[in-house]
C-alpha cells in the first residue's frame, strides 16, 4: 500500500501530469470565483479535452480544476457576500459581515487556510478509507439519509435564531425550504407539482439562482442605502494584518476545523448529499460550538468560527465524495457523476480494480487533490491583501459590476430568463426574511436537502413501510434530533433560572 | 398559512407517491406558520428572539435609496429581457455609474469597457453561453 502510495505521488509530479493539474488549477481559480458558473459545469465542459490523456494526467487536469472551485468561490463570498458556488453560501454569513467590519483579509486567511486543512483531512481520509468504506457505506441506506437530512434541518433551524420564538422561525423556514424542494416534476410518479403552468418549473427551483437571490440582493441593496465601500468606515490597518490572523484563527480553533472537516468528509461518502449540505451542516455545527448566548449570537454578525467551518466542509467533502465513486461506481455528487465519466472515457471501471489494480492511479487522485490545494492557497495568499482591498473600493463602482455578475452568474445556471426572475423573487424573499429577523441558513438547507429527503422518505416507506423508524441508526439519529432541539429549551430555561435567583 | 394552505389541498389530488412528501412537510409547516401567526397576534414580537445573520442599514432616506436600489436591479432586469446581454450589460453598468454613481467621464468608459470586455470574451468568446437577442431587439428586426 505504501508502495502504491508513493507510486502515486511519482505518477502525479511528473512533468506532463503536473503541467495539466497547473492548467486545471488556473481554470478552477476563475470559475470558482465566477457566481453561477459551478465546477460540474466546467467538469462537463472540459470531459472531451481527456481523450487524449493518460488516466493519471486526465484525473491531474479534472480534480486539480475541480477541487480548488470550492476554495476560490468562497473569496467572492467573502469579499461581495455573492457565493461563486452552491456549495459556497454558508460562507456568507459571517465572512461578508466580518468583510463590512474591515476584517476581509482576516475571513479570506481563515477561508484559506481552513479550506488547506479541509482538504488535507478529506484527501487522508480517502487514503485510509479505502480499506474500510465498504461497511460504513452500506450502514447507511434510504431511512437513514432522510433521518440525516432532518438532523442537518434541526441543528440549524435550532441555533440560527435565539429563544423559543427564533426556533419556531428557525424550523418554520426549514420546512418552507424542504417545501420549495418539492416544485417539479415528482421523481415517482412524474406529476408536475406547484409548476404554476410554467414548463421552468418542471425542473423544480434551481440552486444558483435561489442562492444568489437570497443572499447578494439584500446585501447589494444594503450597499447602495450605505452609499460606502463594503468594509465602510473600518480602520485600513486592518485589512494588510489580516490574512495572517485569519490563519492563527485556524488553529485556534484547529480541532472545529479538524471536526468540521470530518462532518464534510463524511456528507461526501454518503451518495446524494453534496457540498452544499456539507457546508450547512459544519455551519450549524460551528454555531453550536458557542458556549455561551451572548457567544452565539455573535454569529451572521461575523465570527471566524462561522468561517471556517464551512470553509473547512466544503473542500474535505471531495475526499469524501471520491470514495464511493472509485470503491463502486456510486456517485455522490453531480460533480462526481461527470467525473464518473471521465473513468469510462479513458477505459478504467471503478470498483475492485482501483483498489488493486490500478491502486496507484487512485492513490495519485489523492495526491493531486493535496497538491492542487496547497498551490490554490499559496497563490491566493500571494493576492489576499490585493483581493481584500477591494473592500475598500466605493460602493458606487462595484455595485454594477458586481450586479452584473449576479445576473449572468444566474442565468448561466439554464441560460433562461426564468433564472433572473428566480433570482429576483428570493432577493425579495431574502430582503424580507433580513428585514424582519428571519434566519435564511435552515431555508437554504431545506430546499438543499428537498428533493434527498424525499427520494429517501420514498424509498423507506415503499421497502420497510413503517419499519424503517425502528432501525438502530435511525433511532440514534432520532434521539439527536429530538436533542438538538430541546436542549436550547433546557438551557435557556436554566438561564432564566439563574437571572430570577 | 396562505402558501402551505395551497400546497396541502393542491397535493391531494395527486396520486400518493407524489403527494407522499409535500403533505408530510405541508402540515407540520401549516402548523408552524399558524403557531407564529398566533405568537404575533397575541405574543408580542420580541426582538431579542430575531436572527441577526445580516444587519440592514438605517438612516434618514434609507427607505428612498433601497426603492432607487430595486428600481436599478428591476430596470436591469427588464433592459436584459428587452434587449439582450450584450446591449444590456454595457448600457446599465454606464447609465449605473453616470446617474447613480455621479462617476466621472474618464471612470465610466473604462469601467464599462473592461466589464463589456471580460463578458464578451468571457462568456461570449471563450465559453459560446447562448445569450439570446433582446425581445424588442428581436421584434425591431423582425418587422
Amino acid at each position: 500500500m505504501l508502495e502504491a502510495l508513493l507510486q502515486g505521488l511519482v505518477l502525479v509530479l511528473q512533468w506532463k501530469a503536473l503541467a495539466f493539474m497547473l492548467l486545471g488549477i488556473l481554470l478552477g481559480f476563475w470559475v470558482g470565483l465566477l457566481p453561477g458558473l459551478g465546477g460540474a459545469t466546467t467538469l462537463a465542459l472540459m470531459l472531451p479535452f481527456i481523450y487524449t490523456m493518460q488516466p493519471v494526467e486526465a484525473f491531474a487536469f479534472l480534480l486539480g480544476m475541480h477541487s480548488v472551485t470550492a476554495t476560490t468561490g468562497d473569496i467572492t463570498s467573502v469579499l461581495f457576500g455573492v457565493p461563486g458556488e452552491a456549495a459556497s453560501a454558508a460562507t456568507v454569513l459571517d465572512g461578508y459581515a466580518m468583510a463590512k467590519k474591515g476584517e476581509a483579509g482576516r475571513a479570506l486567511g481563515a477561508a484559506l487556510a481552513s479550506s488547506l486543512v479541509g482538504a488535507l483531512v478529506g484527501a487522508v481520509a480517502l487514503a485510509l478509507a479505502i480499506p474500510v468504506v465498504r461497511p460504513l457505506v452500506l450502514t447507511f441506506g434510504s431511512p437513514e439519509l432522510f433521518m440525516l437530512a432532518l438532523v442537518g434541518i434541526a441543528f440549524i433551524a435550532a441555533l440560527s435564531s435565539p429563544g423559543g420564538r427564533g426556533m419556531l422561525r428557525g424550523f418554520l423556514a426549514g420546512a418552507l425550504g424542504l417545501f420549495l424542494g418539492t416544485i417539479g416534476q415528482d421523481p415517482q410518479a412524474g406529476v408536475a407539482r406547484y409548476a404554476l403552468g410554467t414548463l421552468y418549473l418542471w425542473q423544480g427551483l434551481d440552486l444558483v439562482p435561489v442562492l444568489v437571490g437570497l443572499f447578494a440582493i439584500p446585501e447589494i441593496i444594503d450597499l447602495v442605502v450605505r452609499g460606502t465601500s463594503i468594509a465602510g468606515a473600518a480602520p485600513a490597518g486592518q485589512l494588510s494584518r489580516g490574512a495572517l490572523e485569519g490563519v492563527k484563527d485556524t488553529f485556534r480553533h484547529f480541532w472545529l476545523t479538524i471536526r468540521c472537516s470530518l462532518i464534510g468528509t463524511f456528507i461526501g461518502i454518503l451518495p446524494g448529499m453534496g457540498g452544499a449540505v456539507a457546508q450547512w451542516m459544519a455551519y450549524g455545527h460551528a454555531t453550536q460550538s458557542a458556549r455561551t448566548a451572548e457567544e452565539r449570537r455573535g454569529f451572521g454578525q461575523g465570527d471566524v468560527r462561522g468561517v471556517l467551518g464551512p470553509g473547512a466542509a466544503n473542500n474535505s467533502k471531495e475526499g469524501g465524495a471520491l470514495i464511493p465513486t472509485i470503491a463502486f461506481g456510486v456517485p455522490g455528487s453531480t460533480a462526481m457523476a461527470i467525473l464518473l465519466g471521465g473513468f469510462y472515457l479513458l477505459g478504467l471501471v471503478p470498483g475492485p480494480d482501483m483498489l488493486s489494480k490500478h491502486l496507484a492511479v487512485t492513490f495519485s487522485m489523492v495526491w493531486t487533490i493535496v497538491i492542487a490545494n496547497v498551490i490554490t492557497v499559496i497563490a491566493c495568499f500571494a493576492l489576499l491583501n490585493k483581493l481584500a482591498q477591494l473592500t475598500t473600493v466605493r460602493g458606487s463602482l462595484l455595485i454594477p459590476v458586481i450586479l452584473v455578475l449576479v445576473f449572468i452568474g444566474s442565468y448561466t445556471s439554464n441560460n433562461h430568463y426564468g433564472d433572473l426572475v428566480l433570482t429576483l423573487v428570493f432577493g425579495a424573499v431574502g430582503y424580507l426574511m433580513v428585514l424582519s429577523g428571519w434566519p435564511r441558513a435552515p431555508l437554504v438547507l431545506g430546499l438543499v436537502v428537498g428533493k434527498i429527503a424525499e427520494n429517501n422518505l420514498y424509498i423507506s416507506i415503499a421497502r420497510y413501510e413503517a419499519a424503517w423508524l425502528t432501525r438502530p441508526v435511525v433511532l440514534v439519529l432520532i434521539a439527536i434530533t429530538v436533542g438538538v432541539i430541546v436542549y436550547p429549551l433546557v438551557q435557556a430555561r436554566r438561564r432564566a433560572a439563574t437571572a430570577r435567583a | 398559512m396562505i402558501v402551505s394552505g395551497y400546497g396541502i389541498v393542491a397535493a391531494t389530488a395527486w396520486p400518493w407517491k407524489a403527494a407522499l412528501f409535500p403533505l408530510v412537510i405541508g402540515v407540520p409547516l401549516f402548523a408552524l406558520a399558524a403557531a407564529e401567526a398566533l405568537w404575533t397576534l397575541f405574543g408580542g414580537n420580541a426582538t431579542s428572539d430575531e436572527a441577526r445573520d445580516f444587519q440592514l442599514s438605517t438612516g434618514e432616506d434609507a427607505l428612498r435609496r433601497t426603492l432607487g436600489a430595486a428600481g436599478w436591479i428591476c430596470a436591469f432586469f427588464a433592459a436584459i429581457v428587452l434587449l439582450g446581454f450584450p446591449i444590456a450589460v454595457p448600457l446599465f453598468v454606464f447609465l449605473y455609474l453616470k446617474l447613480q454613481g455621479r462617476e466621472g467621464w474618464g471612470i465610466s468608459i473604462a469601467i464599462t469597457l473592461g466589464t463589456w470586455a471580460v463578458f464578451y470574451g468571457l462568456f461570449d468568446l471563450l465559453l459560446h453561453l447562448p445569450f439570446p437577442e433582446g425581445w424588442l431587439v428581436a421584434w425591431l428586426s423582425f418587422s
